[in-house]
């Protein structure tokens, strides 16, 4: 982790990344990020991977961000260095290969204008 | 993360198909919760299953299939003993074996040796520079603390999270005075507390 | 929610990335759908800070209970009924007191007791939280709005490995008498995790 930068990045507590600070912030602010979750949640309960597997990979997506750009939030997206963790351990575990993967993006992006943006229809 | 965990077992969960399939995650809960085995070894039992019957008997077929290898793996059913009890023979249930682990967490063990470190000991945190995966954050490299708690045994990451093995290791809360990370910068009255591995830390 | 709050191209990409994966992962036969939908349910709507209050709330009423949650947190959280399941990460639960402040940080990625407070706030995530709560504890929490005297000592807890760790708040003045459901109320997720006090007993209503 990179060290924070003399003085430090400024806190964004009002902002737009900054939830309220009671409880009553929602949980997933995506319905993507909540399936994402759920989805590595899903496998890790099946057994497929131990859950330091994952978080390793998490916590090198992370740090390639910081030693990028260092300790600062501008820019900093979780969920895509989540995603990008996931994808990466999907492969290694045969379960998605990195070209597979192209492909289906592929065929979702061509599909026509005004489909279901909630599901991903088969 | 691994802290987001635990999952509550519902007796009306929705998702299953059938009550067996219910029964089947409730008796892996109760596996794990008592010591009979863990998520780790549970996966590998899936990962070893016959690849046809991986493809043909369902998730939960999975599941059923592995958790019966785990717990015939770990004395709990004798190796056959579901096989009989199905075909109507009914066997005297074979006992528990004597010494049955107590309930653990997923990735805590027992070590070979007994642990270095003392609590009050003086120790620096090692000036590791690994090609990868480590979780000595690099704030506290080089730098001297105390050793405040000895957490017990635990599965270490930096090989377990590349198939590299277990190498079960001590795990010691170590107190760092904010003088001793950040010198002339540092705020009075603050330390930090960091959970190290035996195999980060030397004598100081 | 929806994905069309953060419009943005780069979220677009990763949201399309994401369906994508799902969708090969769920063709394998590898994960269920609804499966995913329950683990989101649970999360939406079971787990969450209202965990970790009970204890707390438990604690300061009991003084015999507060040893037990400091001594083995995961035994006297299990007396409450609070779910658990088959991974069980370490718990150590520190307490508050006249003369040390506890914070929670994870300087590697986010980790902290997700079964008693819920999945963790978008500046627990943060870069600047997590690099700046140890360098200089006192100037964050100040900028959160909670000020730590000088003679309090300031205890950073960095959660790095498996174990977890959760805040003991002080009991706030003037809610002597009152029952745990009234007393757990005042008890936060942010109060929890050290970046906040619990809530002054003279607002509560009720």
């Amino acid at each position: 982790m990179a060290d924070a930068p003399p003085g430090g990045a400024a806190l964004d507590w009002n902002g737009p990344s900054a939830p309220p600070r009671r409880n009553g912030e929602l949980v997933f602010e995506t319905l993507w990020e909540s399936r994402l979750f759920g989805a590595t949640m899903a496998l890790h309960e099946a057994g497929l991977f131990a859950w330091d597997e994952f978080r390793d990979r998490l916590i090198a997506e992370i740090s390639s961000f910081e030693r990028a750009h260092g300790a600062r939030d501008e820019g900093f997206r979780y969920y895509a260095c989540w995603l990008a963790a996931f994808e990466r351990l999907a492969a290694e575990k045969g379960l998605c290969s990195a070209e597979d993967l192209e492909a289906r993006i592929a065929r979702l992006r061509s599909r026509p204008p005004g489909h279901d943006h909630e599901r991903s229809t088969p | 993360m691994h802290g987001f965990g635990p999952v509550a077992v519902e007796p009306d969960e929705p998702v299953f198909h059938a009550p067996w399939e219910g029964r089947v995650l409730a008796m892996l809960f109760q596996a794990v919760g008592f010591g009979w085995t863990n998520i780790d070894a549970f996966r590998h039992a899936i990962e070893r299953m016959n690849p046809v019957a991986y493809l043909t008997v369902g998730y939960y077929g999975r599941w059923l299939e592995s958790l019966e290898r785990v717990l015939v793996e770990a004395g709990v059913l004798a190796p056959g003993e579901v096989d009989a009890r199905l075909e109507g023979r009914r066997p005297p249930p074979a006992p528990l074996p004597e010494s049955l682990p107590h309930p653990v967490s997923g990735y805590e063990r027992t070590a070979d040796v007994p642990p270095r470190f003392a609590p009050g000991q003086p120790v620096r945190a090692r000036n590791l520079n690994p090609a990868g995966h480590t979780r000595l954050a690099r704030y506290l490299r080089g730098k001297r603390g105390v050793i405040h708690r000895v957490h017990g045994a635990f599965v270490f990451p930096d090989t377990n999270a590349h198939g590299r093995g277990e190498h079960a290791q001590h795990l010691y809360g170590v107190r760092f005075d904010a003088g001793e990370l950040w010198g002339a910068d540092a705020e009075p009255s603050a330390a930090v507390h960091v959970d190290l591995f035996e195999d980060y830390l030397e004598p100081a | 929610m929806s994905d069309h709050a953060h419009d943005d191209p780069i979220t677009r990409r990763d949201a399309l990335r994401a369906e994508a994966l799902e969708s090969i992962l769920v063709e394998k036969g590898v994960v269920r759908p609804e499966v995913i939908d329950a683990i989101v349910r649970r999360y939406e709507q079971d787990i969450g800070p209202m965990n970790g209050a009970k204890a707390i709330a438990r604690a300061w009423t009991d003084p015999a209970y507060r040893q037990r949650l400091l001594v083995d947190a995961w035994r006297a959280i299990a007396e409450l009924g609070v779910p658990t399941g088959p991974e069980i990460a370490p718990l150590v639960v520190v307490e508050n007191t006249a003369a040390v402040h506890n914070v929670v940080v994870c300087t590697l990625c986010s980790c902290y007791p997700g079964s008693l407070l819920g999945l963790p706030p978008s500046w627990y995530k943060s870069p600047s939280y997590r690099a700046r709560v140890v360098r200089e504890p006192r100037t964050v929490l100040r900028e959160m709005g909670l000020e730590v005297p000088p003679r309090v000592e300031i205890r950073v807890w960095d959660s790095s490995a498996e174990v977890r760790y959760m805040v003991l708040p002080e009991r706030p003045a003037g809610s002597e008498g009152w029952p745990e459901e009234r007393l757990a109320a005042l008890v936060t997720r942010d109060a929890m995790i050290g970046v906040a006090r619990p809530e002054p007993a003279r607002l509560a209503h009720g």
